[in-house]
């Protein structure tokens, strides 16, 4: 089983987070793999296990040719890696992204391409099923559990009333809600592996893409303005002096929770 | 000259980090406190190779060495999760086996010390020699045909018998009116003959203590590591791993603690402003960070001299001194930080205090140290 499992290079969200001029996130920090990627690696990991054979390849995008996300999620096992840097894809928006990785994954086949239903920087969402627009492939989001059933999957597909079982025919594009799975942490073997994978880079000569169509001249997004999130308020301290159980209900009354 | 970590060396330290996070500091607490082994974070480690790191991949070991041991010591005790038997299986008893082990020895020990699935514990203290290895009495003689042993005498002070399958002992081998000829054995921790007597201490810690007496404890002629008479050197290929270990498990304590207390005085305010604030406070922290990052970087040295074979003796001794000793100042400043509740049996700080002491007695004591120090390196005297 060949899947291709795209991971996103983020700022670290620990870290307070830098705007440039045109209100793209600062990305000349150390990038670290976006947390939500790590389900779709462990869950490729665990289908090609269960497989028996196959290659679990990872296609990021990510100024600088940064790859340490990239080998974190290497040091997890997965084969291979292809990184798409290239200074003229700065000010890309979510389509732009999409082409982009479209076309490196649309190079090779794939029986399954897993995404994170939205990375943790940009919040769009909107990524992977575009992906799977641009090369024609049927897509399931919200994914909590996959099964291989011959030449198809069937896919746990998370609903606010619980799951709903999808058959999808392979190939296909999934995404992967956050915390479904355990992402296993790298063992020492794998972190010495991870040194020696491969790990090809291309520019958008290399995919063919016209610098005009791509990055900020290709986006067909721009932000105009961004302003801080409304803090949250303080919030009620509620003071125990023996009847603090008592406020506690009467509060959780008055919002009709209980 | 280049100080950066590699990548692998921060990917190691994330990853031993994330493991240490799944328990916590509390569960090393509670643990100390009840005076239980921490089993579980040892074989989720060991499940990481993380147990065995600086043993030779073909036994099943990471093929690293003591500087990545060592960064297990750190990181695991700088998540409030302290492993004092890496200093012990992995450092000494590992390394000692890995390098004058036979064939055979290897095969069948190493794969599961590597693993975290057994451990071997070190006996060399006995009640009438302390630190002076030429007065150990417990004695080997062979025996039948001269194809097993008999070993006699008796140890104290001996770390995690309780968790161990085996234990490495050194015993002499020459009369007892003769200079002292050591040599190494591996026990079966259940070996008839053997007894082992918890030897209760006051500090709080998962590994318990013990005295063994051995009663004619009979074991095999492949028991003996290495050469026959030969100890004193052999046991000195794993005592420099356990000062350099025994260091870094003491920087990553008091990282921890300095991490709490800054923690801490960011958010406590008494009068005005958080107690961070005033410089009673801060100082105190600020003074034991710098010998705790001092200690880090000896350390370091100590274990890169080691790892490529050059003399790490007076490096792993400073080390172990400079971090001990910074260990305690950390945790005493951090204790003094949080008041009343730094002795708070919820704050959990008093745990590592008992840590931190015992490791400025052992695993070697700060005055032999000291010792050493004015004979080797400033050309002193001896004073013994």
């Amino acid at each position: 089983m060949k899947i291709a499992v795209c991971v996103k290079q983020i700022p670290d969200p620990a870290a307070p987070a830098k705007m440039d001029a045109n209100y793209n996130l600062a990305r000349d920090t150390k990038l670290i793999m976006d947390e939500s990627d790590s389900y779709g690696v462990e869950m490729a990991l665990q289908l090609v296990d269960k497989a028996g054979a196959g290659e679990v390849v990872l296609f990021s995008m990510a100024p600088g040719e940064e790859v340490s996300g990239l080998r974190n999620a290497l040091a997890m096992g997965a084969h291979r890696a292809v990184l798409i840097s290239d200074p003229r894809l700065a000010g890309s928006d979510a389509l732009s992204t999409a082409k982009v990785l479209a076309k490196a994954i649309g190079r090779e086949s794939f029986d399954l391409v897993l995404a994170a239903t939205e990375s943790s920087d940009g919040y769009t969402g909107t990524t992977p099923v575009q992906i799977a627009e641009l090369l024609d492939l049927p897509s399931v989001t919200f994914a909590k559990g996959i099964e291989v059933k011959g030449e198809s999957l069937i896919v746990a597909r998370q609903t606010e009333a619980g799951f709903d079982e999808i058959e999808v025919p392979t190939p296909a594009l999934v995404t992967v809600t956050a915390g479904v799975v355990e992402p296993r942490y790298p063992n020492f073997k794998g972190i010495m592996a991870a040194k020696s994978k491969p790990v090809e880079k291309l520019s958008i000569d290399d995919l063919a893409f016209s610098p005009d169509s791509v990055g900020a001249s290709g986006a067909r997004e721009t932000i105009t303005s961004i302003r801080p999130a409304e803090s949250r308020g303080a919030g009620t301290v509620v003071v125990d002096e023996g009847d603090g159980f008592a406020k506690i209900i009467e509060y959780l009354e008055s919002l009709k929770v209980i | 000259m280049d100080f950066t970590e590699n990548e692998e060396h921060v990917a190691l330290r994330v990853a031993v980090a994330a493991i240490c996070d799944d328990f916590g500091a509390e569960y090393y607490q509670s643990h100390a406190e009840s005076r239980t082994p921490t089993t579980e974070l040892w074989r989720a480690l060991g499940d990481h190779g993380y147990i065995g790191i600086n043993l030779p991949e073909q036994y099943g070991g990471g093929g690293a060495g003591l500087v990545e041991l060592t960064m297990v010591c750190q990181e695991s005790a700088a998540r409030g999760t302290p492993l004092l038997l890496l200093l012990v299986s992995s450092a000494i008893s590992g390394e000692v086996i890995a390098t004058y082990g036979t064939q055979s020895q290897r095969e069948r020990w190493l794969p599961k010390l590597a693993s975290g699935e057994s451990k071997i514990v070190f006996a060399i203290t006995e009640p009438s020699a302390g630190s002076n290895t030429h007065r150990l009495s417990t004695f080997a003689h062979r025996v039948g045909d001269r194809d097993s042993w008999s070993i006699s005498g008796e140890k104290y002070y001996i770390s995690g018998v309780d968790e161990a399958d085996a234990i490495l002992v050194v015993a002499r081998t020459s009369p007892p009116n003769e200079k002292a000829r050591l040599s190494l054995f591996i026990v079966d921790s259940d070996a008839p003959g053997l007894s082992k007597i918890p030897l209760p201490v006051s500090v709080t810690l998962p590994e318990r203590q013990f005295t063994l007496h051995f009663d004619n404890v009979k074991v095999s002629a492949d028991r003996l590591v290495g050469t026959e008479g030969d100890g004193f050197k052999q046991v000195f290929q794993g005592l420099n791993p356990e000062r350099i270990t025994g260091a870094g498990l003491c920087v990553g304590i008091g990282r921890y603690c300095l991490e709490r207390a800054a923690q801490y005085a960011n958010v406590r305010v008494v009068w005005d402003t958080p107690i961070g604030a005033h410089q009673g406070v801060s100082h105190a922290l600020a003074k034991a960070k710098i010998e705790v990052e001092l200690a880090a970087l000896m350390t370091t040295k100590a274990a890169w001299l080691h790892d490529n074979h050059l003399p790490a003796g007076e490096a792993a001794n400073m080390a172990k001194y400079a971090a001990a000793e910074a260990a305690l100042s950390a945790i005493d400043a951090a204790i003094q930080t949080h008041g009343g509740n730094g002795l708070a049996t919820e704050y959990g700080l008093v745990p590592y205090w008992g840590l931190a002491r015992l490791l400025r007695i052992a695993p070697v004591n700060r005055e032999m140290i000291l010792n050493f120090v004015a004979q080797h390196s400033l050309g002193l005297p001896r004073s013994y």
